[in-house]
């Protein structure tokens, strides 16, 4: 692949890299291609809700459904949207008005469902896109566009772009962490794959690093048993007095990288089992995260522990929580899922947001498309399904330069097309990045010939979600 | 050139020849200092993309343009006049502007684009004065001296023996040499004998295949979604047999692109046309088949492009290509070639995975086969039984007895049918114990293809028929216009790219980086060959030789380029050729994913060396499946670890599951297989050394390395020591080296011989059984120096 090395002049390169990865005075060391400018967020942590969480359960209100409960959605409102196998055999399409209640809140009197009650508390920090917009129907294409760009596997994923594009803050850390957790209810999970934190055509280097809470929070960071820290370290020294021997004779820089990647793997030995033990945090912070927050691998736990590589400067800390595929018994499923991630989430928030964090830190919450006003399955006013829906759906952002206590665009009654300010996942994505002090136009990669990027040939900076 | 801009140009002219090597005095030359610069400036608004063409200006070919006038553009000052525009995110730096300044001035000739000009063998001359041993490599060092001499550079001495031996096992058969071979191939007349012997043994074919197997993106599951097992082994297995038979590359071409087309096709042909099955498959509840039918097809058409013609043909699905002369027709008219194949666009997610994606093959399965013969009598007697009872109850001549009968007819017929249920449901079982693997077939009637607009599969435009791109050569009338006459196209003499792209790839194989070093990009963005006169030279005897692989590898191997030390310069700063793209040394570089491991199960004795068979499961860290897989509906929801022989295979035989391929295959850059993929990167980070040092893997491995030490190495902690650098890196060590590890060897001794448990957890790591003859302090020390063996620089790379 382009531009990587093994070859002498970009070793070189990677080498100074390495070295100097703790300076942050001298971050032209990292230069990419990209133009870069003042950011407003030095990174980003990305609840991804997997699975397409309900707009109209959530966070898109139409108080205007009770009166339509079980009427077909008009031809006129659907217009020719294509259908999933799932739902392309009904012979109805009945509209399923929300079973939960909204409310204000705020004092920009954002409305937001009962199911999120402490996410509500920090209506006045978060920017609510309701217009969020994408090609893809189902969730594999779905997340793959949303994460990478494009629908096939095969490209980095954002948070490689920005571990390329901006290096890492911290010596002893990835650049791009990446946490999954999966539902504490009975529901469907889909699956998630490792292309949407990969590095596609990128090196490798600058993957995700997958990372949990608890005691092997990293791949292979555990010695073996019978090796302790002192053993490690003479052991260490044995390589590294070998490697040097075989620098003096073969000169390769190649080797000197090597010293240093051994070097920062004992870093990492030291820092990150510190960093994942979440057992120091005080009891406080458990009751604040909820009660799942005590459970290694729960979303709760990941919630305290993106907080946690959030101050020690890891750039793109991204969390998956899964199961939100809600194609029947909606109502039961999206509460046991709001039960999951409602309270962490705002407890991360509020948790940033007093220690200052989160004028710099960019919080993306939301899924990969929305779904139907229409039922799937049997309706009734309690209980009912939704298949996916493509044309709009909701997530927020807070912090990081986004416009606090705000609400981007609109969709039509049936939450079914959007009427105003219409933001595709490629807006998403360029308007993250300019956050983050980089033009999404010009962090490319030279690929069979090409000139790629996160947002392919698309994406506007949406400068009315800026603060 | 008008005078005033002079003395600007002198001074920039010099950066100008140090950029490009265009002395001022020289001939500009359109395909090495014209081209590069507007393909990459300009092509994308003036060039064959005719939708998006800008004021009807077309820079890839020569034609009517006021070229004044373009230069005037590109050296006006106003920013807003200026070409390329700011939008675009180009520049012209001052040493392109004065190339095509020289360009314009002597007449704008140009050349049509190197690769697809048909390759030439230059003369080579006599190999005299050169010192150059072996006839038929012989040219292959003149061409390289030739660049060497023209840069000032010197090659580098032979390496030793020893290392030789090393370098070449690990670069013909991803293995390192036993001891064994070691001490047979101890000279530098063994040389041309130990090259034989590699290529003769069948791990060359395994080590081979991996290359090919990015290229095919091969793998064991389908990829979308809940990414369930596919069955394709069967098609990897005939990839080893073709390279240790040394199939001809046309051959092996013509097999895996059309084999089921061939007369009477064999077995085997079948079998290879799982090639083109290999792309991922969609088995996502609610897809639309048609919309992945397209992906399927067009990642056909990519693959093809890329392997054989080195053409990034997905650039011209949505619209013309940007930079190369291949139209959006020529995509589609590629894909009317791979679209009649009776296949579904969706995976069938009830059916099991051996049926669920047709066309398949069943293979040959004797034990299976008698056991459904046995089941399928048993149940033709049950039916002749209930056929005679029902003669039986039907027969008027009977009636007075009628009425009973009937009870214990029915009674009877019940009792039958339960019979013949169960047996049904053993028949059904027993056919999924065949193995099956993925084929194409061709439909008796071709469907309608079309150029699809923006390369959305619901917008139809034109329809095509199957066809060639047409740039190149036109394939002979005789040829059939089905995938066959495509596979035979390729593989004609007239093509002027496949055999460019294939001895490309090889030589990328053996050192590191090929003569063009964009392996998948021989267009006009891709990389000039650094010696285009050898590139052909090879391309052309490749032809002649019958497109004969190992001969080719033969004599890469064989020349006295590939046999140079790897030493870099004592001052690398000073070094004019720091990525040896003249190769006055020979490559120096990490090994590959598979390779680092192979090489450890080998060392350590651990390596189960059997050719072949359906895919294995080693170690994998426990939860990570679990992590990211859908538990509900998917039998592989967890990781079943193989037992036994399974957990020492060759990598190769490793699952692949594409959502979640072996964390260690990624951490060494292998590709995810979902994409054709031409080459890897080779980074170095952290988290390889926590791979090398704390997976169960390594650490089993290194206590095996521990045991033949301390059993087969002699009494004394030098032999012993001695004993395992050996094994690992097929050498001696220096003393400064052994210094140290022996100092290692007693440090540890001491260390365990006082925390004696340690050593004891230490030896529990893995599956293989403890010697338990073996005194666990020394087996302990030892195995941590293994494990320092195990992740020393040298023995990560190939030197």
């Amino acid at each position: 692949m382009h531009h990587e090395p093994s070859l002498a002049p970009s070793s070189r390169r990677n080498w100074l890299k390495s070295l100097a990865i703790a300076s942050l005075t001298a971050p032209q060391l990292f230069a990419s291609p990209a133009k870069q400018f003042a950011p407003t967020a030095r990174r980003i942590i990305w609840l991804t809700q997997a699975g397409a969480p309900s707009q109209l359960e959530l966070l898109d209100y139409k108080p205007g459904l009770v009166s339509q409960f079980d009427k077909d959605l008009p031809d006129s409102v659907r217009a020719g949207q294509r259908l999933t196998g799932m739902t392309s055999g009904q012979t109805r399409f009945p509209v399923a008005p929300s079973a939960f209640r909204f409310q204000q809140h705020g004092q920009c009197g954002m409305w937001l469902s009962e199911l999120l009650p402490h996410t509500a508390k920090y209506a006045d920090d978060i920017c609510l896109i309701r217009s969020m917009h994408t090609e893809a129907i189902n969730h594999d294409p779905a997340m793959t566009l949303l994460q990478t760009g494009h629908q096939i596997g095969g490209r980095p994923s954002f948070g490689a772009w920005v571990s390329y594009g901006l290096g890492a803050e911290n010596a002893d850390l990835p650049a791009f962490v990446a946490m999954i957790s999966r539902p504490s209810g009975p529901t469907n999970a889909q699956p998630l794959h490792e292309r949407m934190w990969g590095s596609g055509f990128l090196p490798s280097k600058y993957q995700g690093v997958r990372m949990s809470s608890g005691k092997d929070p990293v791949l292979y960071l555990a010695d073996p048993p019978g090796i302790n820290k002192t053993r490690r370290r003479l052991m260490l020294d044995d390589i590294a007095a070998l490697n040097r021997l075989k620098f003096d004779d073969y000169h390769d820089p190649e080797i000197q990288a090597r010293i240093e990647q051994y070097e920062m793997a004992f870093r990492m030995q030291a820092t990150v089992p510190e960093l994942a033990d979440l057992s120091q945090e005080p009891a406080r912070i458990y009751e604040r995260y909820g009660p799942e927050s005590s459970k290694p691998g729960s979303y709760a736990a990941n919630c305290i522990l993106a907080r946690r590589l959030a101050e020690r400067g890891v750039r793109f800390i991204q969390l998956y929580h899964r199961g939100w595929d809600q194609h029947g018994n909606l109502p039961s499923g999206i509460k046991s899922q709001c039960y999951d991630t409602d309270q962490p989430t705002a407890a991360l928030l509020g948790e940033l947001k007093e220690r200052g964090m989160l004028e710099d830190t960019l919080v993306i919450w939301g899924g990969e498309f929305g779904r139907t006003v229409y039922s799937q399955g049997t309706l009734t006013r309690e209980d009912y399904g939704r298949d996916h829906h493509p044309r709009c759906f909701s997530v927020w952002m807070a912090g990081g330069g986004i416009k606090p206590g705000y609400v981007h665009g609109e969709t039509d009654d049936f939450s079914y097309n959007i009427v105003r300010d219409p933001m595709h996942t490629h807006d998403l994505n360029a308007t993250a990045l300019h956050l983050l002090g980089i033009d999404h136009t010009t962090l490319t990669y030279r690929f069979q010939g090409r000139d790629y990027r996160l947002t392919d040939v698309h994406g506007q900076v949406v400068q009315k979600v800026l603060a | 050139m008008p005078s005033i801009q002079l003395k600007p140009c002198l001074m920039l002219l010099c950066v100008a020849m140090s950029v490009v090597g265009a002395n001022a005095d020289e001939p500009l030359r359109f395909n090495r200092d014209i081209r590069p610069i507007l393909s990459d400036n300009c092509f994308a608004c003036h060039g064959p993309d005719e939708s998006n063409r800008q004021a009807e200006l077309r820079l890839d070919q020569a034609g009517d343009w006021d070229l004044n006038g373009l230069i005037q553009r590109i050296l006006v000052e106003d920013e807003a006049e200026r070409m390329p525009p700011s939008t675009s995110q180009k520049q012209l730096t001052d040493a392109q502007k004065i190339l095509l300044q020289r360009w314009v001035a002597a007449g704008a000739e140009y050349e049509p684009h190197w690769s697809f000009v048909p390759p030439l063998k230059a003369e080579t001359g006599p190999a005299v004065g050169l010192g150059l041993s072996h006839s038929s490599s012989a040219a292959i060092d003149q061409f390289i001296r030739a660049e060497l001499q023209k840069h000032a550079l010197k090659p580098s001495p032979r390496a030793s023996p020893a290392t030789l031996v090393r370098r070449v096992a690990l670069d013909l058969t991803g293995l390192p040499p036993t001891l064994d071979e070691q001490q047979r191939f101890a000279s530098e007349e063994a040389y041309e004998t130990m090259v034989d012997y590699y290529l003769a043994s069948p791990t060359y074919g395994e080590h081979m295949a991996v290359a090919w197997l990015d290229a095919a993106r091969y793998a064991d599951t389908n990829g979308y979604q809940v990414d369930r097992d596919r069955e394709l082994w069967p098609w990897r297995d005939w990839v080893v047999r073709a390279f240790n038979e040394n199939m001809p590359f046309d051959q092996f071409t013509i097999e895996q692109l059309a084999g089921d087309l061939l007369p009477n096709p064999t077995l085997d042909q079948r079998i290879a046309t799982g090639f083109h099955r290999n792309h991922m498959m969609n088995e996502e509840g609610g897809i639309i088949a048609e919309e992945f039918l397209a992906e399927y097809t067009a990642d056909r058409v990519e693959t093809t492009a890329t392997v054989w013609l080195g053409q990034t043909f997905n650039c011209a699905r949505c619209h013309d290509h940007k930079y190369d002369p291949f139209t959006q027709r020529d995509f589609y008219a590629m894909k009317a070639y791979f679209h009649n194949v009776p296949e579904r666009g969706v995976g069938d997610y009830s059916a099991h995975i051996r049926q669920n994606s047709p066309p398949f093959l069943k293979l040959s399965a004797p034990e299976v086969e008698a056991k459904l013969n046995d089941l399928r009598s048993q149940i033709k007697s049950i039916n002749e039984q209930l056929a005679a009872l029902t003669t039986l109850t039907t027969d008027p001549t009977q009636n007075a007895t009628s009425d009973a009968l009937d009870e214990t007819a029915t009674a009877e017929r019940a009792k039958l049918n339960e019979q013949l249920t169960e047996l049904n449901k053993q028949v059904a079982a027993a056919e999924t114990e065949i193995p099956t693997t993925l084929i194409m077939e061709e439909l008796s009637e071709a469907r309608p293809t079309y150029i699809l607009l923006r390369g959305a599969y619901d917008k139809p435009g034109e329809q095509v028929t199957a066809d060639t791109p047409a740039v190149l050569p036109k394939p002979a009338v005789e040829l059939p216009r089905n995938r066959l006459g495509l596979a035979q196209w390729l593989v004609s003499r007239d093509n002027p790219l496949t055999a460019r792209v294939t001895v490309n790839r090889f030589w990328q194989q053996l050192f590191g980086a090929g003569l063009v070093r964009s392996s998948e990009d021989f267009g006009a963005q891709g990389d000039l060959p650094s010696h285009p006169e050898l590139l052909d030279w090879l391309a052309v005897s490749f032809q002649e030789s019958g497109w004969n692989v190992k001969q080719l590898i033969r004599q890469l191997v064989m020349s006295e380029t590939y046999r140079q030390s790897s030493r870099h310069a004592s001052d690398p700063s000073q070094e004019s050729d720091p990525s040896n793209r003249w190769l006055a040394r020979a490559p120096r570089h990490r090994l590959a994913a598979e390779v680092i491991r192979d090489q450890a199960l080998a060392a350590s004795g651990l390596l189960v060396n059997r050719l072949g068979g359906p895919t294995v499961k080693p170690y994998h860290p426990p939860g990570l499946y679990e992590q990211v897989v859908n538990q509900r509906d998917n039998p592989q929801a967890t990781y079943q670890q193989g037992q036994g022989e399974d957990l020492h295979r060759r990598s190769l035989y490793t699952y692949w599951k594409r959502s979640v391929p072996h964390p260690a295959m990624m951490l060494f850059d292998a590709p995810f297989r979902e994409v054709c993929s031409m080459r890897r990167s080779r980074s170095n980070t952290p988290l390889q050394a926590l791979n090398l040092l704390n997976d169960p893997t390594y650490v089993e491995a290194a206590r095996c390395l521990a045991q033949r030490m301390i059993v087969d190495g002699g009494e004394t902690t030098e032999s012993r020591v001695e004993h395992g650098f050996q094994l690992l890196l097929a050498r001696r060590p220096e003393p400064a080296e052994l210094k140290i590890l022996t100092a290692a060897v007693e440090r540890c001794r001491q260390d365990f011989a006082n925390d004696a448990e340690s050593a004891t957890q230490l030896l529990t790591v893995g599956a293989t059984q403890l010697d338990a003859t073996l005194e666990p302090v020394e087996l302990a020390a030892f195995t941590a120096l293994a494990s320092t063996l195990l992740n020393l620089d040298e023995t990560l790379s190939k030197e």
